[in-house]
């Protein structure tokens, strides 16, 4: 079944209001509160909080890189449970295949961005771009499995077939989570075990900085609600179009058989 | 400052691509609400 999505140049069907969009009231306002949040991330970020001791002016990069590595791991475990309430018979319900689809695109973009800022940061900490870490190694794995994930929903056929397909590459992919979170535990790595939350961390953050950490989480984490709110809701819209061009197209050929 | 290039490109990749990635979402959402009636339109 193929796919196609044009944009309408002609009348608006019958049964559309004049007031198009994915949005609600509720969107809008986490919309704007997810501005705030980046604007007072990027002042925090950048300006007010201070140089780090040891790392200097690059510690601003990790408000960013912890923000987003967050958000991928959150992106890819709600991928895996939507898919397993989607292959669970009880719970299945297309919803669940979109709500994965959707977290997995900002989570392969945000870990995308993870690598990329753990690359600047590691240029100017570290002396180089890349190493063959263990913690670095899986990521960049774990990036690839998802990038794999999505093409394997661009696949083709029916919604279900989609749906039961990415379902279980999702629920394999998971795995690599706890592989690459407790990879700096199994193996002997050049990146750094957890500064705050860790256990036996005996790290002591300047206010500031504390709190621009944890700012930069829940604003991509707020950025994350919101994409995944919209992109579900388009993801529905483009599976309505999707079956109704099939409907139109069965209508055609049985009356070119009567 | 050294570093200030390197900081500058990770907010900038991190903030462009998520202001590019919902500025996408947004126009096709419009795009798509167009052409889909009101019945398949759950959260309106």
């Amino acid at each position: 079944m193929a796919i196609t999505h044009t944009q309408t140049t002609g009348p608006t069907p019958t049964g559309v209001t004049a007031r198009p969009g994915t949005g609600t009231t509720a969107t809008r306002w986490l919309g704007i509160a997810t501005i705030v949040l980046f604007a007072l991330l990027l002042l925090l970020g950048l300006v007010t909080s201070p140089a780090d001791v040891v790392q200097g002016e690059s510690v601003r990069i990790l408000y960013i890189h912890v923000g987003t590595v967050w958000v991928a791991y959150l992106a890819f475990i709600v991928t895996a449970v939507s898919s397993a309430a989607y292959l669970w018979k009880r719970t299945r319900s297309l919803t669940w295949d979109r709500v994965a689809g959707a977290s997995a695109e900002i989570g392969v973009l945000y870990m995308g961005v993870t690598l990329l800022s753990g690359s600047l940061w590691g240029r100017l900490s570290w002396g180089t771009f890349w190493v063959w870490d263990a913690r670095v190694t899986t990521t960049a794995f774990m990036f690839i499995t998802y990038i794999g994930y999505l093409a394997v929903r661009g696949l083709g056929g029916s919604h279900d077939q989609r749906a039961r397909r990415s379902g279980v590459v999702a629920l394999l992919a998971v795995v690599e989570i706890p592989l690459v979170h407790f990879s700096v535990k199994m193996w002997r790595s050049v990146h750094q075990d957890a500064s705050v939350a860790g256990r036996t961390t005996d790290v002591t953050l300047d206010g500031q900085m504390l709190f621009a950490l944890l700012l930069g989480t829940v604003a991509f984490t707020a950025m994350y609600v919101w994409y995944v709110l919209h992109r579900q809701r388009v993801l529905a819209m483009e599976d309505a179009i999707d079956d109704r061009g099939l409907d139109q197209a069965l209508l055609e050929r049985r009356n070119e058989a009567i | 400052m050294d570093d200030l290039g390197f900081i500058l490109l990770s907010y900038v990749a991190a903030l462009g691509s998520t202001a590019a990635l919902a500025w996408w979402v947004v126009r096709r959402g419009r795009a798509l609400a167009r052409q889909v009636p009101d019945e398949d339109k759950s959260w309106t």
